[in-house]
Order: structure tokens, then C-alpha cells, then sequence
């Protein structure tokens, strides 16, 4: 059992005897510090859609599916085709990598985990932490250095986080991707 | 008094965290189902010595009591009454329901599907965006059941803000006529308060905010234009306690506190109907929290938004939420000045209060014009109750 603050895109949950994967997770806070986690899933199955919403701290049935350390390889519209230690491919649709699609770069290093049910590459999960390159982001506005004031900024990929108002273009930064989250600048 | 199974109550569970805050919204919901949709209501609450506070006339020693038309079970581990399942289950605030309760929905869902009730969490009420894409949205449980997610908010999307029919009536009435905040200051034991006086109320948390007003208020008070702070024993006065002649708890209601032409002046703790009729008679409401903040608005008066503290500054993110909103039809340089104002009465900025406060009285006539306009825009054509019946009816 994850909690849903611990789910992250890729994961697959267990809900009413049907396998789900996690598509895009969306946390937010609510009063008293709590968290709301909303998350895109997507059924297995039945291959619908749906959306939910979680308390932070509620417990979610995820199960553990065969994994396999993988690259990124290319794109081939619609699916991202991934490549293992043996060159062996692997498929998997853009829809399925949720959040994950917007980290994923022609010549990345990182090495990804690809999930399979039934045999087949369901899902994606990227390392918890990445380093992009920012291409596009305004000027600092204010002259902030504290890391509180956040700007949006567009990385290598053509994903948008919120970044420290700080940052320049040019700059490498480090997320999380399990939040999408800005860590620093290295 | 004894819990009847009824098919179609509702039960409302409330935990007190911060004394009046969520058992304020659970109680005025309940209040307004019973009176206005005429739906049996259950309200569980684990703290029934503060639920007094607000509700004199309740006795914290029974286990089940009845106040306007709304059952109130004292919710004890494990539980003293029966959970009896009705038509809706509300968990107020993602209060943690009872064990049994979890158990028997669980046990339900397998048995009778059909007999479980909607179960819904009532959630805290923002003006960030997200709220719009969460409401309603369904929590898939490992019992099986689904919990959806109810989103207090003010825009047509969320699940509204809570509103009784006849209260903006019942306000204009009330306004129309000074004589009447006479009566209440007097009632409460308020003394030396004339119509012409400028009295604010101050229900905040803990702040530096307060004393920089206070000195700010004793250096602007004068002989033919009083100013009265009226504040109840609790969190706003750990802040001004170096300005007080005992300790807060010494303080006794009706007491008064001069500082020159300012005066303290200590509140007797009053009921929801009080508290709404005193907010609708000071000039300046400085509220905290999530019930007195809304009450403020409905109030059609300036006030100020003491917001509840999280970590990392997340709240001031919820204040600019709410600032935009309430400021999008207001004139720039009012906006600006009132959004500041906040801002700088949150970060507890002394020197910047004071400005704020000060360049505030330029513009106070079309403030309160604003806060006049402002209620009617918040409710986006239906209250939550009405919202919150639709919303079952359609599930």
C-alpha cells in the first residue's frame, strides 16, 4: 500500500478488481496543511478514463507489476519507444506517460522504468529527480533571491514548471518529478 | 434522546480542531438543511465543551440533545449512540470517521450496495483554481466505496459558500437602523460605545499585527471620534497582553481597557446569530479562519482576513486567491492598497499595517460600497446548502 501523496504517474492501483495506471498526479494543499492529491487514471481493462481525487494521507492498493530498466529511444507518434539493456523495444503510448512526457528529451541519459501488465509496456516512471535546461523564461521580476517568488519557465522538451524568480534562461535545474516540482538550480 | 434509524437523515461528523471554526460551518449547514430543506440531520461532534461556546444553551454532558430541529450526538471512541447509516454521510473537514462507521459502510457495500449512504468530504474552502476541477470528484476507497469530494468556492463550478435564504434581509434590516448596534453593544455589556464612534471587531490569531494597530488607533483616536477594539477573550489578546492591567484569563467580559481615546473592550462569547449581528455592526471586521471570514463578507462591511498559518507560506497563496477574486471589480488603487493591507497584516509588518491602515481611510466609502456589492457576486446564483441538495439529488 502507497499513500496517495506517494503515487506517482506510471504507478498502477487496484480499485474494484481492475488494474489502473497513473496518468498525472496533482497535488495541491488544502486547510490545516492537508493535502489533496487529484489523479488521472486510466483503466486497464476497459481502456477509460476517469479522474479522483484523494486525502494525502488515504492508502491506495498499488500493485507491483514487472518493471524493466529502460532508455528512451525515439518517438514514433503515438507511442515512445523505450530500450533495455538487451536492445530489446518497447512501446508505449504518449497518453499512458502522463506528466512523464513533458521530461522525456531526444538523447536523455536517465534511465526510466518501464512497467508491464500482462506483457505489455503500460506506463513509465521517470527517476524521482532529473536535471533540464531552462530555454525560455522572463527576466527576474523583483530582484528576488529567496527562492519564494516563482515564475513559469519552459525546460528542455517544451514542459513548463514554476521555477524560483531567480532563474535564468540557460540555467540547468533539478526536479522532482514526482510533483513537478523546482528543487534548485546546479 | 435516542437516534431513530431514519432512511433519510443525514449525518454530519465534526471534529473541533481550533474551537470555532469547523464545528461553526458544520452547525450553521445543519442548522440551515433543517430549516431550509427540511432534512433530518445528525451532527456528531468530538468536543462538545467548545461546540458550548457558540451554543450556550448546549449541555456537554449529554450524549444526545436536540437544538433547532438538528440531533447533536456526542461523538465518542468508540461511539456512545449507534451509527445508524441514513441517506447521506458528510465527513466534515476529512475528519477520520469512527472505526465502526468505516466498518459498517464497508460491511454494507458488500451486503446491501444500495443502502450505503452518498458519503461526502466537506472540504476547506478556497479561491485557488484547482478547487474548480476537484469538486465532485469521486475518492475510490479500498472498501470499494466511492467518496466525493465536496469543494466549498466561489465560482460556479465549486460547491458554493454557505448562505442562510433570509440573512442579506435580515442584514439590510438590521443596518438600516443604528440604533439597533446601540442595543447589541449595550446587550453585551459594551459600555460608552456612540453612534458616531468607529468600533472595529477583532477575531484574529495570534499576531504583531495587533499591537501596530492598537498604537496606531491611540495616536488617531480622538475626544469627538472614539475608537473601540472589541475583542473576545482568546488568541487576538496573547497579543496585545502587554497593553492589558491583568492576564488574559483574568479579563472579564465587559471589561474595558483604555488606552486615551482608545478602548478595549472585552466580549462576552455570544451564538452564531450574535456574532453575525455584532459583525454587521462594527465599521472594520478583523476575522480569521473559514467561518468568521465568510460571516465577514455577508457582512457587507471592510474587513480584514487573518488567514489561517501553513507551512511554508502556503496560506499567503490562499489569501492572493481570494484577493483576486474579491478585488477583480474593485477600483486599482483601492484594491491595491486593501490587498496590502492584508498582505502586510498577515506577515505581521508592523510599520507596513500602519501605512496600509492609514492610506485605507481615503478610500473607505468605496470599500464599503464594494463590501456592499461584493455578497450577491460571491454566491453565483446558489448558496452551498442549495448547492449540496443538488449535488445528492443528481448522485
Amino acid at each position: 500500500m502507497k499513500t496517495a501523496h506517494e503515487i506517482r504517474p506510471g504507478n498502477v492501483i487496484m480499485f474494484e478488481g481492475s488494474p489502473w495506471v497513473v496518468q498525472k498526479t496533482e497535488t495541491t494543499r488544502s486547510g490545516r496543511n492537508a493535502a489533496i492529491v487529484k489523479l488521472k487514471l486510466k483503466n486497464l481493462l476497459l481502456n477509460s478514463g476517469t479522474e479522483t481525487t484523494f486525502k494525502g494521507e488515504d492508502k491506495l492498493d498499488d500493485i507491483i507489476l514487472d518493471r524493466l530498466d529502460c532508455t528512451y529511444s525515439y518517438f514514433a507518434d503515438p507511442m515512445y519507444v523505450f530500450m533495455d539493456a538487451e536492445y530489446n523495444q518497447y512501446d508505449v503510448e504518449a497518453e499512458n506517460l502522463g506528466d512523464a512526457a513533458a521530461y522525456i528529451v531526444d538523447g536523455m541519459e536517465e534511465t526510466c522504468q518501464v512497467t508491464f501488465y500482462e506483457g505489455k509496456a503500460i506506463s513509465v516512471e521517470m527517476p524521482t529527480t532529473i536535471v533540464r535546461e531552462v530555454i525560455y523564461t522572463e527576466p527576474s521580476a523583483r530582484g528576488d533571491t529567496s527562492g519564494k517568488v516563482m515564475k513559469p519557465a519552459t525546460i528542455t522538451g517544451g514542459g513548463t514548471i514554476s521555477v524560483a524568480d531567480f532563474v535564468k534562461v540557460g540555467d540547468k535545474i533539478e526536479i522532482d518529478t514526482r510533483t513537478g516540482e523546482f528543487k534548485k538550480r546546479v | 434522546m435516542s437516534t431513530s434509524s431514519n432512511a433519510s437523515h443525514w449525518d454530519i461528523f465534526c471534529t473541533v480542531v481550533d474551537n470555532y471554526g469547523d464545528i461553526g460551518v458544520t452547525w450553521r449547514l445543519a442548522k440551515q438543511l433543517v430549516n431550509e430543506y427540511h432534512i433530518p440531520i445528525i451532527l456528531w461532534v468530538d468536543d462538545l465543551n467548545s461546540f458550548s461556546h457558540i451554543l450556550p444553551t448546549l449541555n456537554p454532558k449529554l450524549v444526545s440533545q436536540c437544538f433547532n430541529g438538528v440531533i447533536i450526538n456526542h461523538w465518542t471512541t468508540p461511539l456512545a449512540i449507534p451509527y445508524l447509516p441514513g441517506k447521506v454521510l458528510i465527513e466534515a473537514f476529512a475528519c477520520e470517521l469512527p472505526d465502526e462507521v468505516k466498518l459498517q459502510l464497508a460491511t454494507l457495500h458488500k451486503t446491501t450496495p444500495q443502502a450505503v449512504p452518498l458519503w461526502l468530504n466537506l472540504e476547506y474552502l478556497s479561491a485557488e483554481d484547482w478547487v474548480d476541477g476537484c469538486h465532485g470528484l469521486p475518492s475510490m476507497q479500498v472498501s470499494g466505496i466511492k467518496k466525493y469530494f465536496y469543494f466549498p468556492g466561489f465560482t460556479p463550478k465549486t460547491g458554493g459558500l454557505i448562505c442562510e435564504r433570509e440573512l442579506f434581509a435580515e442584514r439590510d434590516t438590521w443596518q438600516q437602523d443604528s440604533a439597533n448596534k446601540l442595543q447589541l453593544f449595550e446587550s453585551l455589556g459594551l459600555k460608552d460605545i456612540q453612534a458616531q464612534d468607529c468600533v472595529f471587531s477583532i477575531f484574529s490569531y495570534e499576531t504583531d499585527s495587533l499591537p501596530a494597530l492598537c498604537e496606531l488607533w491611540q495616536a488617531s483616536a480622538r475626544e469627538d471620534a472614539k475608537i473601540h477594539a472589541l475583542l473576545p477573550k482568546g488568541r487576538s489578546l496573547n497579543s496585545l497582553q502587554h497593553l492589558l492591567p491583568c492576564p488574559v484569563d483574568a479579563l472579564m467580559p465587559g471589561q474595558q481597557i483604555m488606552l486615551g481615546y482608545l478602548t478595549l473592550h472585552i466580549l462576552p462569547m455570544t451564538d452564531q446569530q450574535g456574532f453575525d449581528r455584532l459583525l454587521w455592526s462594527c465599521d472594520v471586521n478583523i476575522v480569521r479562519g473559514e467561518d468568521s471570514f465568510l460571516r465577514a463578507q455577508w457582512a457587507a462591511k471592510p474587513f480584514i482576513w487573518h488567514i489561517y498559518p501553513q507551512e511554508d507560506d502556503y496560506h499567503l497563496i490562499k489569501l492572493e486567491a481570494f484577493i483576486r477574486l474579491y478585488c477583480d471589480n474593485l477600483a486599482p488603487d483601492i484594491a491595491d492598497t486593501w490587498s496590502k493591507l492584508n498582505f502586510a497584516f498577515n506577515q505581521g509588518e508592523q510599520s507596513a499595517v500602519k501605512t496600509h491602515w492609514q492610506n485605507l481611510n481615503p478610500v473607505s466609502l468605496p470599500l464599503l460600497q464594494h463590501a456592499k456589492e461584493w455578497p450577491i457576486d460571491a454566491i453565483n446564483a446558489a448558496d452551498l446548502a442549495t448547492r449540496l441538495v443538488q449535488f445528492v439529488k443528481k448522485s
